[in-house]
Parts: C-alpha cells; structure tokens; sequence
C-alpha cells in the first residue's frame, strides 16, 4: 500500500471518527435538553402542588420545626383516626 | 453609697430655678409661693402659649418670663435654652405642678457637696392630699428605694440612671457637657444616663421633695405610660416586657398592695372597693400601653397618635447615636444639624449593587456552543423577567411566545429579577400560577432569584432590569434581548436613564418588537439587532355580532404611562367635542377618572373580551405612543375598528405612512382632523376598517414566535461563528 492510500485511509478513519464523536455530543446534548425539560416539569408540578402553601406563605418545614408542631400533627392524626373510626362503625351499624 | 451631708460652701452657691409653663395656672401661684419661700436666686418661667392666664401670673410675681411658641417647644431643647438663659452654678428644673417643700433648696444645695463631681441631684415626688392611692404608694415606695435609710444617697454609674426633671437640680458644668438631647420624652432619662457614662455621680436627697402628682382620667394616665414608654425607648432602647401570665400577676399583686396601703390609712370598705376598681384598671392599662408605648414603632401612625396623650404619631425607635460625653453637634445647642442615624448596609443584591458588580467585574463568561447547535430542533432557553401586574402588555407578549416556544419542544424555564422587592410577597408557585392566569398557559416553572440557577442555551433578557443581572449567570451559551420598547425613553434625565441605555452595549443580540426599535438599536446603540411583529390573539380580537355605534371616539387614557401622551390626547379630544359636540367619547385603560374639559363617559380597565366587544361597537379609536408601537391598534384593527396613532414614532414601520392605520402628527388640532375624517368620511373609515382586518390577519402569536425563535437561534449562531473564527 502506498503512502498516499495509507494516508487517504487515516483522513477517512478520522472523518468518521469525528461524524460519530459529533453524533455523540448531538445525542448527550438532546440528552441534556430533556433531562432539562423533565426537571423544569418536576418544578413546575411542584409548584402547581405548592400554590396554596405558597399563596398563604406557609413554609411547611419550618413550621413543623417549631415546638409542639409534631405532637399538634399526631394529636391531629388521633383524631383523624378516631373520627374514620367512628364513621366505619355508624356506617356498620346503619347497615341492614 | 450613702453619706450624710456636712454643708460648707453650700450657702453661697448660686441657684436659678427654670420652669417650663403651658397653662400651668392650677398650681403656678402656688409654685411662685414655694419658690418665693425658698429664696431662690433667680428665677425663669418660660411659656409656651398659655390660654389660662399663666403668663398673667408670672408678671404679677414679678418673675422673668420667656415666651416661645408652642410650636418650638421641646422637653430638652426648651431646658437647655432655660439653662442658657440663666447663670446660676446651679440650675433646677420643675415642672409646672410640682410644688417645693419646705427645705428643698437647702436639699439641693448640701446634695452638691456630697461628692466633688456631683453632676446632678433629685429629689422626691410626694403625693398631694387629693392623689389617688394608686400614684400616692407608688410614689412613696419608689422613692424610699432609692435610700433605705433616708439618707441622701451618691450614685454612680452601676447605679440606676434615674433623674426627673420634675424636680432635678443640675450643676452647669456638667450640663454644659452633657446638655439636653432634643428628645419628645424622657430627655431627663437619656442626661442621667449620658452623665453617668461621662464619669459625673448623682444625688438622690430625699429632702428635696416636691408636692407632685398627675392626676389625669383612668384612659389619659393610659395614654400617658403609652408616651413615657415610648420616650423611655427612644431614650434608652428599653422594651417593656409584656406576657399576659406575668402581667396579670403584676396586676393582681399591685392591686392587692394598693389595698394594704389604703387599708394602713384608716380608708373606709366602700372607698377601698371603688379605688380597687380603679386600681385595676389603672395598673392593668399601664401594662399594655407601658409595652404598646416601648413596641410604638410597630403600630400604625394613625393609631399611635390616639394612643398618645400628646398626639404625637412619631414611633419610638431608638436613637442610635447618642450625644455623649464629648458633647453633641446637634442636641439642640444651637446647631442647626440634626442627629445623624446610621443606615445599616442593605444593597445587597438590589438592583443598583447588582449593576455596580456588573460594571466592576463585567459579564460572566460564555460556555462554547456545539457546532450546529443553532440548527439543533430543541433549545435550553432561560427568560429572565421583570416583575409584572395584571395587564402588563410586555410581559403578555413574552409569555405569548415563551409558551408557544415550549410546545415546541424547547426546555424553557422563567426567571424573576425582583432587585427591588416589588414582589416580596410573592412566593415562586404564585407568581407560576399568575404568569398562566394574567398571560398564557406557560407550563414551564417560575423561579424567584438565581439560587437555583441551571444554565441554558440561550438566557433571554427582557427589559433593562433583568440584563446586568443576566449578564452575570454562568453556564449559558449565549445570550439574546428581547427588546419589547426603548426603554431609556421611560426616563428623563437620570441614573435610570443611563443603566438603561448602558444594557444594549454588552454585544447580546436582540430582538426587537418593530423594525423602527430594531433600527433605532442598531443605528445609536451599534448592536445587532433582528425584529418581530407582535402577535393579535384573534380568537379573542375580531369583529362582533354588535351595531358599530354612529359617533362614538374610544381614547386608551393610561395617564400613569407618560410615554401615553394623554395630556396631548385629552387636549385633541376637547377639540373634538368642540367641533362635534354630539360626538360621544368613552376613556378606558386606567382606574382613575381622569378631569378633563370636556365630558365623556369613563372606563376602567377592562380584560381582553371586554375590549374586542368595545373595539366592535366603537367608531374610532385613539391610542397614542411617544416610543414603540404597542399591540392595542393592531387589537383595534382585529376587530375592524379604525384607529388614530403618532406619525413619525415607530407605526410607520409597520403600517407604512398610509396604510390601514390613520396618523396624524402629534397636535391636538392634527389628531382632531384625523378623528373627525374618520367619523365624516365613511368611505374612508371602510376602506381603514377593511384594510386593518386584512392587514393583521397575519399578525399571529405563531409568527412572532417564528420571529423570535429565528433570532434566538441567530443569536446561537454568532457565537458559533465567533467561536469558529478564533484562531
């Protein structure tokens, strides 16, 4: 093989080696758009979540932080569970 | 410490006595008398415009009298010009119902003695016979803890600063040190402590009493803590504690304390009952308005004056800079300064310390774009935004687009550029959720700040607040302005202007809303520059089922938007009805009913379906523009209305000098022509109407998209050129 033919093939070799490193950087660059767009929907459903929280400027962790807030929220559960409770019962006793 | 006083000197001393009077007639005679008595040296009553014949009494006893306007009375100004006023080595201060008992000058005068560099003395406030039990014990405990022995007491400064000018007497060299500050309150308070921080002791000598009591209804004794506290805080920065546990512990032990005093006096069942009642109501209202008084600065200034004995609506902060040892400029000595109050630094990410960072470390730098990636079908597109209200027509157009350019697929996400916290209040899932409500159904998220910052392809400024903020985020490929109006136009001649016109020259390639804008930035700014034309939603903007009424000229009067020109349209408008009185002309597009000289019929501001129905029955419309075009005439013309705009601004551009939109120059006499062409001519008013409808269909939200992403990915594409053009 000649020197020419040798150096011919090298330019092809490294031609197709840049269309695929290219291709590449193409692909991880779409890639990186839709992980962007997945990420800016997550914030955006988050947000669409949090409008009243928001609305009405509660900061949900800083507010449990605050004394007696978990025990208000387990008091409120009991509660909770109380009521469901009694409302299986009254639906159970109601039945025919 | 405590002494007993061994007088040697004491006699030959000086004494002036200065007593500040308005209409203080009650107990002046009575004053005159003690003073008389006592043989004081000299004497100065200074009135500040008494109705009660005070004055009348000062002159018949023969005493020195100063009189002052009320309006230039100050419990510590007017102090230190009776202390300037006098010549005594010793100066006393009473007030106006505080009546010296026998011994109180001769107190004062052994007090001074007591120590080399005694400062000042006071003595104590007694009761008189008709006091109420409630200040009469807590007079009498009060002042018996300052000497447990009834001996005159030296105090230094780990003693507490305590002084009244009730009945205070103060040596001149130390008030020529120290002065009065030029407080509304507690000016006695603030000298107690001030001279003891300048190294000079006190005197307490309980012979130096005087007969003193306020004797004010429950409510005004209320109003009363409310200004001493506040005084108090202005003074000393002293908050009054306040727990509603603690309070009513105070309230019920002082109540019971008043009952064993009354009781100690022999008081009969029925008295002790009704002034057990009043206790409580005195000592419950001194709690909360003692704390309402030190907390002052909280509370409205409305309600804060009717808390106020005085009506003073000033809140009680306190004074940071207090004159001190060294002597004031401005305790009311004669200077004319005022104190001076030091600002903490709070610029902070403002605006302006945002441009001054930007001019001081210059633009972040750019990442290298892809090559191709101009071409590439889906972008990372950052917008960064002003802050907004309903009606905002710029932030209309940007989200018009911006939405349009995520359902195509783009990553878009907006960015809020709040520097000067127009929307504190606003929490980021808001300003989402008002972005989709006030403009377009937007699906991307809104951020509040940068905190959270990403990067992008392209970040897109839009407007001249957000740019030096922009300039300054990292990881983007390149940056583009959406350029909705010549913004340093909004200004006159000021910082503002300037940081404006300053935003087109960091190279960023821009997209202007009409070929006149574009061409303006290119030609004075240098930049490069591509235009767009603003989208008409013509679902909503298009003609109506209604009758076009006969005679009828709709005026878009925003007078809160200068570049409007809406004194110059209201002056066409009155030459109009003057011409045609019968013509009806109906304003909208501002809340306010603005005065004009003619009559007309007010709209305020109405939503887009509001207006396409207006549009559709009006027979002319005027809306004018000093700067860029806007987007209301094309609305107009969507739903065949005519309409008259300003030759020679930016409508050319669009419309061309004849095309469907009438223009006259900007004179009154010139825009009545056009309107009243409009109204006479119906062959001309249907070939405008006809032309307009034509002219805008094309006029879409998709297009101006087409325009915009165009630019964007122009914008991609020079610093692809650029980057590939380095060596």
């Amino acid at each position: 093989m000649s020197d020419a033919a040798g150096i011919e093939q090298d330019r092809s070799s490294l031609e197709a080696e840049n269309e695929q490193l290219r291709a590449r950087i193409a692909a991880l660059e779409s890639e990186l758009v839709e992980v962007q767009s997945r990420a800016n929907a997550a914030v955006a459903a988050w947000q669409e979540r949090a409008y009243w929280l928001d609305r009405l400027h509660i900061d949900l962790n800083s507010l449990m932080r605050k004394r007696g807030a978990n025990q208000a929220r387990v008091t409120l559960k009991g509660v909770r569970a109380a009521v469901w409770a009694a409302q299986r019962l009254w639906r159970r006793l109601r039945r025919p | 410490m405590s002494t007993r006083a061994t007088p040697s000197r004491a006699a030959k001393t000086r004494v002036s006595v200065v007593v500040p009077v308005k209409d203080g007639a009650r107990y002046l005679e009575e004053l005159l008398a003690a003073l008389a008595r006592e043989a004081v040296d000299e004497l100065l009553i200074i009135d500040s415009g008494s109705r009660d014949g005070s004055r009348d009494l000062a002159r018949r006893a023969g005493v020195d009298l100063l009189e002052i306007p009320a309006s230039e009375f100050g419990h510590g100004r007017t102090r230190n010009l009776g202390a300037e006023r006098t010549s005594g080595e010793l100066i006393c201060f009473l007030t106006q119902d505080a009546t010296p008992c026998t011994g109180w000058l001769q107190a004062y005068r052994e007090a001074f003695e007591l120590a080399a560099n005694v400062g000042a003395a006071y003595g104590p406030h007694l009761p008189r016979a008709d006091s109420s039990p409630m200040i009469a014990r807590e007079l009498s405990e009060f002042f018996a803890g300052f000497t447990p022995n009834g001996a005159p007491v030296v105090q230094g400064p780990d003693d507490a600063s305590f002084l009244s000018n009730v009945n205070a007497c103060y040596a001149r060299a130390c008030w020529e040190e120290i002065r009065f500050r030029d407080l509304d309150y507690s000016e006695d308070q603030a000298f107690g402590a001030d001279m003891l921080a300048a190294g000079w002791l006190k005197v307490y000598h309980p012979g130096a009493g005087v007969l003193h009591a306020h004797d004010y209804p429950p409510f005004e004794f209320m109003r009363r803590y409310f200004d001493e506290y506040r005084g108090l805080r202005e003074a000393s920065g002293h908050v009054e504690p306040f727990g509603l546990r603690s309070s009513t512990r105070q309230v019920r032990a002082e109540v019971a304390a008043d009952r064993g005093w009354m009781a100690e006096r022999g008081m009969s069942g029925p008295a002790r009952a009704r002034w057990t009642v009043r206790a409580a109501a005195h000592h419950g209202g001194r709690r909360v308005f003692s704390a309402l008084g030190s907390r002052s600065e909280r509370i409205p200034g409305s309600i804060r004056g009717r808390l106020s004995l005085e009506q003073r609506t000033a809140a009680g902060e306190p004074r940071t800079t207090a004159p001190g040892a060294a002597g004031a400029v401005a305790a009311g000595g004669g200077s004319p300064i005022v104190p001076s109050r030091p600002v903490e630094a709070k610029l902070s990410g403002e605006v302006y310390d945002v441009i001054a960072s930007r001019w001081r470390d210059g633009p972040a730098s750019l990442l290298d774009p892809v090559p191709g990636m101009s071409e590439r079908d889906h972008l990372r597109l950052a917008m960064v935004i002003p802050p907004f209200n309903r009606g905002s027509g710029g932030h209309n157009t940007l989200f018009q687009i911006f939405s349009r350019l995520e359902r195509r697929g783009h990553a878009c996400s907006a960015w809020l550029a709040d520097y000067q916290s127009q929307a504190r209040a606003i929490w980021p899932a808001v300003l989402r959720q008002e972005v989709r409500e006030y403009f377009a159904e937007y699906e991307g998220p809104v951020y509040k700040g940068f905190e959270a910052w990403q990067g992008a392809d392209v970040v897109i400024a839009t407007g001249w607040q957000t740019v030096h903020a922009l300039l300054g985020l990292d990881h983007c490929r390149t940056r583009a302005y959406v350029v909705n109006d010549h913004e340093p136009e909004f200004f006159s001649s000021s910082a503002e202007q300037v940081f404006a016109a300053d935003t087109y020259r960091y190279g960023m390639h821009c997209i202007a809303a009409s070929p006149w804008l574009r061409d303006l930035l290119i030609a004075r700014y240098g930049a490069t520059a591509e235009a767009f034309q603003l989208g008409v939603d013509h679902d909503t903007y298009r003609p109506r089922p209604v009758a076009r009424e006969p005679a009828t000229v709709i005026y878009y009067a925003r007078h809160t938007t200068p570049r409007r020109a809406v004194p110059v349209g209201l002056m066409a408008l009155a030459e109009l009805k003057r011409r045609r009185p019968e013509v009806r002309i109906v304003l909208f597009g501002s809340d306010h009913v603005l005065d004009a000289s003619f009559p007309y019929e007010h709209l305020s501001v109405l939503g887009p379906e509001q207006l396409s129905w207006l549009y559709s029955q009006a027979t002319v419309g005027l809306c004018l523009s000093l700067t860029n075009f806007s987007l209301m005439p094309k609305e107009m013309l969507a739903c065949g209305l005519p309409c008259v705009e300003l030759a020679g601004v930016s409508a050319e551009s669009i419309f061309g000098p004849d095309g469907p939109l009438a223009l006259a120059p900007l004179d009154p006499q010139r825009l009545a022509d056009a309107l009243e062409r409009l109204l006479d001519d119906r062959s001309e008013w249907e070939r405008r109407s006809r032309a307009g409808i034509e002219f805008v269909a094309s006029h879409t939200w998709d297009h101006a998209t087409d325009e915009v992403e165009a630019g964007l990915r122009h914008a991609l594409a020079m610093r692809e050129a650029a980057i590939s053009a380095q060596p």
